[in-house]
């Protein structure tokens, strides 16, 4: 897995630099509770060079809002919908209630305190 | 979730919303569908997945140990159990840097394909249910049954086989169950020509099914689909024809399926296709499986973080593990192979007649217990 470190203000950018439709298919997001920070994980992989595995990782604090990649990636709203569900993260243009009842408890995938 | 690409062509027509779902007579899984038509005409659809979430990756993080998740994880799916074993096996074998015995990598793949027909043959089948052909229906459900119980007999157990271990394989081949598979995949044979025979001229599931959901290979790269759907319309994804590194598909005969439709038509002839293609490889597994032992030992614990991405029946599953060396992991992270379909799945609706529903619905095989989790 190759490890690209970007910034939340940068991931935006740095994705649409990179990702072509025709060279790269988006796999997933995931994020990883780190306690003070999560980190955010954007999966792809290469299609001419499959077996490379692509991850676009930025940390933040949960408070933080998310740049949403949909303009970029058609398919991502799914992606993004199941993450402000499970970790209870702020995504822009995302509402709960995708994965989770919007009723369910918050952020089951979170640490506790 | 809404998707609304479809170009309204009568202003003036009166738009009607239909649910379909949770539960409904065309769908087998428990997802909900709300569609917006238009003088019978699809233009607008949502989606919702929520119904079946168990918290599975949860569980994996706080209540197991690294080596009983195998048998958790084969708990995701009834029909694709063996896929979320393997995948979860590969990926812990990475974090605690092992690898498999020859025997064992075999006889995953042998379990894989055995898989792999059945879970294609039920989707054929709720298909031609879908499609208003009871008999066709019943016809594959029975030929599907003789696979179950091979399945049975190499796993020993009809469904969540626990067959993939942390380190190898639960259980051997033995070589009255080798014979026993090359028998009947003999006598299944003609009998899997005459479905194709069927899928492909019969008059009524045609008109049921070709045109029917179609994306074009464009929307399938825009939309990262994956697995017969994306491969029915001429987009040649396949994690087996990828990655050779954990399992050696190609030396036992793996040849990626394409088609070109895009239309549950389409879907349809790749999935049988690959039945051939699954069978040819299960010949040459059983003719070729080394002798070694099932299982690489080790007391190493989980440590970094590594991702694995398999060729389940439906797609590509892919498992992404963190371990912290402890016997809990750090995080686990499932995506299955319908949860990238999502997308073109809403969109497949579009543009279509609300009575192509049913079968549009069977022929993109959705898997919720995966995609939930």
């Amino acid at each position: 897995m190759k490890r690209i470190e970007t910034t939340i203000e940068n991931v935006t950018s740095d994705i649409s630099h990179f990702y072509q439709p025709e060279l790269y298919h988006f796999i997933v997001m995931n994020a990883v509770d780190l306690g003070e920070k999560i980190e955010v994980q954007w999966f792809f992989s290469d299609y001419e060079e499959p077996f490379e595995i692509i991850a676009f990782c930025a940390q933040l604090t949960p408070d933080v809002e998310i740049p949403s990649i949909r303009d970029i990636v058609s398919s991502a709203w799914v992606a993004e919908a199941e993450l402000v569900d499970l970790i209870d993260i702020k995504i822009e243009n995302t509402a709960k209630g995708f994965v989770l009842e919007s009723d369910s408890e918050s952020g089951p995938l979170r640490k506790k305190k | 979730m809404k998707a609304g690409r479809y170009e309204r062509k009568n202003k003036m027509a009166k738009q009607y919303e239909i649910p379909v779902g949770a539960q409904h007579i065309s769908l087998l899984e428990p997802l909900h569908f709300k569609f917006t038509t238009e003088n019978e005409k699809i233009v607008g659809t949502t989606a919702n997945i929520y119904y079946v979430h168990r918290g599975i990756e949860k569980a994996c993080c706080t209540k197991f140990k690294f080596r009983q998740v195998s048998f958790v994880v084969g708990r995701v799916c009834g029909l694709c159990s063996i896929s979320h074993t393997t995948a979860y096996s590969q990926v812990a074998e990475k974090l605690i840097k092992i690898e498999i015995p020859p025997r064992a990598k075999y006889l995953r793949m042998l379990v894989v394909e055995l898989d792999r027909i059945h879970s294609h043959l039920l989707c054929l089948s709720h298909v031609a249910e879908n499609s208003g052909f009871e008999a066709l229906f019943m016809k594959t459900m029975q030929y599907r049954e003789a696979f179950m119980e091979l399945l049975e007999a190499v796993c020993g157990n009809r469904v969540q086989y626990d067959f993939s271990i942390v380190g190898g394989v639960a259980r051997d081949l033995k070589q009255e169950v080798a014979r026993m598979i090359t028998e009947r995949l003999k006598y299944f044979k003609p009998q899997l020509d005459e479905l194709v025979d069927i899928f492909q001229n019969n008059w009524t599931l045609g008109l049921k099914n070709k045109n029917a959901g179609a994306i074009s290979r464009e929307d399938a790269i825009r939309l990262n689909v994956v697995g017969p759907f994306a491969r029915a319309a001429g987009l040649a994804v396949d994690v087996r024809n990828e990655s050779q590194e954990l399992l050696p598909w190609k030396d036992v005969g793996f040849k990626i399926v394409t088609e070109t439709g895009g239309d549950a038509y389409s879907r349809n002839l790749v999935r049988l296709r690959e039945i051939y293609v699954s069978m040819r490889m299960i010949e040459n597994i059983i003719n070729g499986v080394p002798a070694s032992s099932l299982v690489t030992e080790t007391k190493a614990f989980p440590d970094g973080e590594a991702v694995v991405r398999i060729e389940a029946p439906r797609g590509e599953l892919f498992y992404y593990a963190k371990g912290n060396k402890t016997q809990i992991l750090e995080r686990l992270k499932i995506k299955a192979p319908t949860f990238s379909n999502v997308s073109a799945m809403v969109e497949g609706f579009e543009g279509n007649e609300y009575g192509s529903v049913p079968a549009i619905i069977a022929s993109y095989d959705p898997c919720l217990s995966c995609t939930s989790r």
